[in-house]
């Protein structure tokens, strides 16, 4: 545990406790099965035990809880999310610079508008990257489509990246927007853009290692993953030519605890070398800090 | 006709060539996409087959851009939008009164475009871009997902983009041109202001539907001799369409001046229409009143000639 607090790690998905059933509607107004529509109260908890937030439901501070939590388990630095009702991404930004970095949900439906909220957020809050969830926007938007163009257009522009769910998705909707195969065009298209896949890319992880090799602006996050979890095929690239290419997510409060992921952590099989870069130095890199 | 008091504005004028090889040159960049033996080893312009006596070669000796003016006086045209050619700088240059530039965007260059496009805004106050589905190399649909950055760019400078419909006349596919594809483009985009040019043919009656739906969209007749003007477009301009429907030349690239104006009084436009038409809808569409350089586009310097009825 020790040599991984001292890095002082940077964590590309965090966030703080909120209230569940407002943050997944977008979910819940989708899904079609009965479990995921009356059941969860997390659309993923088939996948995930002892989920944070249910934990921390209802507490006074939730700045507070996950700065306690980073605190605890070395992580310096967490990307969180400006843009939701309550606020609470801008408040953090403002009484802890040092500690948060600043992201945003980027919609494809939305057209201009959203264009606009892009310019807005750079410019006021600095966002450093538009996150985006194919499979989860509704109606779906797949990572290729026409209605993604301008997002990836506007943050090569503004020199920003995209963080993108790729892979079967968790919630259960249809997976086809986020084929991985989906990245390689939009790739060639932006060569520019500094594009990070999130929430693993399986099945398709050897397709990502091969499509990492080729476009050097395509990096890797290990958001929504417990260390136990992350593929094989992507340690591997890590500890051979992909050790910048490789990023450390995590998914607190929403699925993992801090301590599990940090527990866990020390047992992947990363090379030395490896480690400042996956917890800190590939981030601040895509993220320009 | 009726020629509006203080000119006529031409949304599409050229310059002409001073050898047959410069002209060439012109359309290089959509000779990968020609196949036929016609296309390839005989014409000149690469829809001659639909075009006679094409007015665009002039004496080595001759100023392209003074003999184009004199010819815009000749024909009340007072102002003109032209292309970022050497040639339309320059004459923006020397006849700011006179000439608007707009700038060609290239759906397969990517942010490249987008930044040639804020810089041609920035420096040369372009009233438009203007993009050619078909004969992009490899080519581009107008729906295509490599259009939509240039259409974001578009709204975000508050200028038009024209782009062509139809049938496309030099021999190559067709298909990134289909008229229908104009509706998830206004779906998507409702603040565009899109100028369809170069006819929409056959798919005329389909322009007319979707100019009805899309507040955004609108028409303009590049490349299209007044005595084929299409009939749906003539009958939507006398009727609701009055605004919609904007005067386009195809000087020299295809057809004179002297053929246009010969036509053009048979048009059966209403009264009404002709200012509309041959002025007012372009002003508005293309805000050829505003101004972020210090020339005004006023009629300062013109020949116009005051309601000149014909």
């Amino acid at each position: 545990m020790s040599f991984i607090s001292d890095i002082g790690a940077i964590d590309t998905m965090i966030s703080f406790p909120h209230d569940m059933q407002a943050t997944y509607k977008f979910i819940t107004d989708q899904v079609k099965d009965t479990q995921s529509k009356e059941e969860f109260e997390f659309p993923v908890e088939y996948m995930f035990k002892d989920v944070p937030d249910k934990q921390y439901k209802g507490t006074d501070d939730p700045i507070g809880v996950t700065l306690r939590e980073m605190d605890r388990w070395g992580v310096a630095r967490g990307m969180i999310g400006v843009g939701d009702e309550a606020g609470l991404g801008e408040k953090a930004l403002k009484l802890h610079p040092d500690r948060f970095i600043a992201s945003m949900s980027g919609d494809p439906n939305k057209g201009m508008d959203g264009i606009r909220d892009i310019v807005k957020n750079f410019e006021l809050h600095n966002v450093r990257s538009v996150g985006l969830f194919p499979a989860g926007t509704f109606p779906q938007v797949a990572i290729n489509d026409k209605l993604m163009y301008p997002i990836y257009a506007k943050c090569a522009e503004l020199g920003i990246a995209v963080f993108c769910c790729a892979g079967v998705p968790g919630p259960r909707l249809r997976m086809a927007p986020q084929r991985v195969e989906l990245i390689d065009e939009v790739m060639y298209d932006f060569p520019d853009l500094t594009f990070v896949t999130r929430h693993g890319c399986e099945p398709w992880q050897d397709l990502a290692v091969k499509l990492m090799l080729k476009w050097p602006n395509l990096y890797y996050s290990t958001s929504a993953f417990a260390p136990k979890h992350y593929p094989k095929a992507i340690i591997d690239y890590a500890n051979s030519r992909g050790a910048d290419k490789i990023i450390y997510a995590g998914y607190f409060p929403m699925g993992l605890s801090l301590q599990r992921i940090m527990t866990e952590m020390e047992h992947v099989p990363f090379k030395a070398e490896v480690w400042p870069k996956f917890l800190r130095d590939n981030a601040a890199k895509v993220l320009k800090l | 006709m009726i020629i509006p008091p203080e000119g006529i504005i031409d949304l599409g004028i050229g310059f002409p060539h001073q050898t047959i090889e410069e002209k060439k040159a012109t359309y290089d960049f959509f000779r990968p996409l020609l196949k036929d033996k016609q296309s390839l080893e005989e014409f000149e312009f690469p829809a001659q087959y639909m075009f006679k006596d094409v007015p665009d070669i002039v004496a080595p000796d001759v100023d392209p851009v003074a003999w184009v003016v004199a010819k815009l006086d000749e024909f009340h045209i007072q102002q003109a939008l032209t292309g970022m050619s050497e040639k339309g700088i320059r004459a923006k240059r020397e006849y700011p009164d006179r000439f608007h530039l707009f700038a060609q965007a290239d759906p397969n260059k990517g942010v490249e475009t987008l930044r040639a496009m804020d810089a041609a805004k920035a420096e040369h106050d372009i009233k438009a871009v203007m993009t050619f589905p078909s004969g992009m190399f490899p080519q581009v649909a107008v729906n295509d997902k490599k259009m939509y950055p240039i259409y974001m760019k578009c709204v975000e400078l508050d200028i038009p983009i024209m782009i062509n419909g139809g049938i496309v006349g030099p021999r190559m596919p067709s298909w990134p041109q289909l008229v229908e594809h104009f509706d998830e483009v206004l779906y998507d985009f409702p603040e565009l202001t899109m100028v369809m040019m170069h006819g929409g043919e056959p798919w005329t009656a389909l322009a007319v539907k979707l100019m009805l739906k899309w507040p955004g969209l609108h028409y303009m007749t590049s490349a299209f001799a007044p005595k084929h003007y299409p009939k749906d477009i003539i009958n939507y301009a006398n009727s609701r369409g009055s605004d919609k429907i904007m005067y386009c030349g195809y000087f020299p690239a295809g057809l004179s001046l002297e053929r246009q104006f010969r036509d053009m009084p048979n048009v059966a436009f209403n009264d009404n229409v002709w200012p509309k038409f041959l002025r007012e809808n372009a002003i508005r569409v293309f805000k050829l009143d505003q101004s972020n350089s210090n020339s005004t586009g006023n009629s300062t310097g013109t020949s116009s000639t005051t309601g000149a009825q014909t």
